[in-house]
């Protein structure tokens, strides 16, 4: 190898391991598991809002939401995403709770 | 090769599968729902106001044949005869009297700028029967809660908070001002928005809500008179005459608005905000139902 271009090489390794560093240690930390979690958690808080723009939200739902948050930070990747999908699920149903009752409906108990 | 899918480790493979797990999935979910709506028949018609307040009648008359109708404002110790006998005691030294003194101590009180409630309550403090009210200007209903803040604000003063606190004995001062007048809310015709926020009020009261999947009127009209946990459940009618309330529960005394907030929680609804415009519409359809019936409060309850 060419001693004058040693510099060169070495400046461009030195280049690559510090743009790939990051790289490295996000891949490290977000194994697929992770990003399962953080997908479900995403999809359960849109199930609530949307539950809520009907004015069907549940109170249980934040809730669940919370733990599950709470679980993946402790990285309980597992038991964070069956909450997250109890959440959603949970908002997906207050949401067709809410839809459904679109139309005013009075009970036939109450005789008019 | 259906046989396969029935949640086996190869079903998870099969494209076929996957879709028949789907179609489950939504199956179970319609299903869900209708188990939350369940056993109830609905009719759909629309009624005028003073139908709807002719049938919530009709209905505790039936149920109910030996309570007179000026009891109602007495809410559950109309019907719960136990109940009826520690209220009485408890009516005799009235936990709601401090905040009657103190409430007038604020109405009394002049704000920064001298000015003083009197000078939006032309009336006087008395003026409960007055609301809530159709206000054609501003386009919304206007709760007694509504007006005192209004009311600060146009003087410079901070709005108070809707649920407990200061707003509390200054409602209960005002209530207990108004005792003997009669209810009668208003729903004026040359704006039809006011009917819309009756009808909106209406609507929130008959919507199931919240994990237990009820609606107002399946505790306060299908079950009236049965018991959740220790409270007799009250007829709708007269759930307005007497507020704020001393709640031994809540150790003081609260709002219409914070009540309303504690029945949507306990089924696990998420509640509306105090005096938002979902509890303002609530308020209006609730305290038409109670026309006619003579305002008491402030009250004491369980
Ligand atoms: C799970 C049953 C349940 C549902 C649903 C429910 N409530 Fe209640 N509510 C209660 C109980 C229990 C009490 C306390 C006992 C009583 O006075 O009925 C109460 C009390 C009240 C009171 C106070 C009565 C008084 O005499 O001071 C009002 C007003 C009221 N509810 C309004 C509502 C409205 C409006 C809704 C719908 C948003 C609603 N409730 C939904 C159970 C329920």
């Amino acid at each position: 190898m060419n001693m004058r271009r040693l510099p060169s090489v070495i400046l461009l390794a030195v280049i690559m391991a510090v743009v790939a560093a990051p790289t490295v240690a996000a891949d490290a930390a977000m194994d697929p598991k992770a990003a399962e979690v953080m997908k479900q958690i995403d999809a359960a808080e849109a199930a609530r809002k949307k539950a809520a723009s009907v004015e069907s939200e549940w109170t249980t739902t934040g809730k669940l939401i919370k733990k599950a948050r709470a679980a993946e930070s402790k990285g309980d990747y597992d038991k964070a995403l069956g909450l997250a999908k109890e959440a959603r699920l949970q908002g997906e149903i207050a949401y067709q709770q809410g839809a459904s009752q679109s139309e005013l409906r009075i009970p036939a108990y109450l005789k008019y | 090769m259906s046989g396969h899918c029935d949640g086996g480790l190869r079903s998870n493979i099969e494209p076929n599968c996957l879709e028949k797990r789907e179609i489950m999935k939504k199956t179970l979910n319609k299903m869900a729902i209708l188990l939350l709506l369940g056993g109830v028949v609905f009719t759909a018609q629309a009624t005028t106001p003073e139908e709807d307040r002719a049938a919530f009648v009709k209905h505790y008359k039936f149920r109910f044949p030996d309570v007179p109708m000026e009891e109602y404002p007495n809410g559950a110790y109309a019907i719960d005869k136990i109940g009826r006998e520690n209220w009485e005691a408890i009516e005799e030294f009235p936990p709601y009297e401090p905040f009657i003194d103190e409430g007038q101590e604020m109405w009394d009180t002049s704000f920064a700028n001298g000015k003083t409630y009197k000078d939006c309550f032309s009336d006087g403090p008395g003026v409960a029967s007055q609301y809530p009210r159709w206000d054609k200007k501003q386009g919304m209903v206007i709760t007694m809660a509504l007006a005192i803040n209004q009311c600060r604000e146009a003087n410079g003063e901070k709005a108070l908070k809707y649920k407990k606190g200061p707003i509390v004995p200054l409602l209960a001062y005002m209530a207990f001002e108004s005792r003997g007048q009669v209810t009668n809310v208003v729903i004026p015709e040359d704006d039809p928005r006011a009917m819309e926020a009756y009808e909106k009020g209406k609507k929130f009261y008959f919507t199931r809500r919240g994990q237990l999947n009820f609606s107002c009127a399946t505790c306060h009209v299908q079950n009236t008179g049965l018991k959740v946990r220790t409270e007799v459940l009250s007829p709708s009618l007269g759930h307005t005459t007497h507020w704020p309330v001393y709640r031994s529960k809540w150790g003081t005394a609260g709002t219409l608005h914070r009540r309303f907030t504690g029945c949507n929680r306990n089924i696990r609804a998420k509640p509306m905000k105090a005096q938002g415009e979902q509890y303002r519409n609530l308020e209006y359809f609730l305290t038409y139902l109670s026309n006619g019936l003579e305002l008491n409060g402030p009250g004491a309850r369980k």
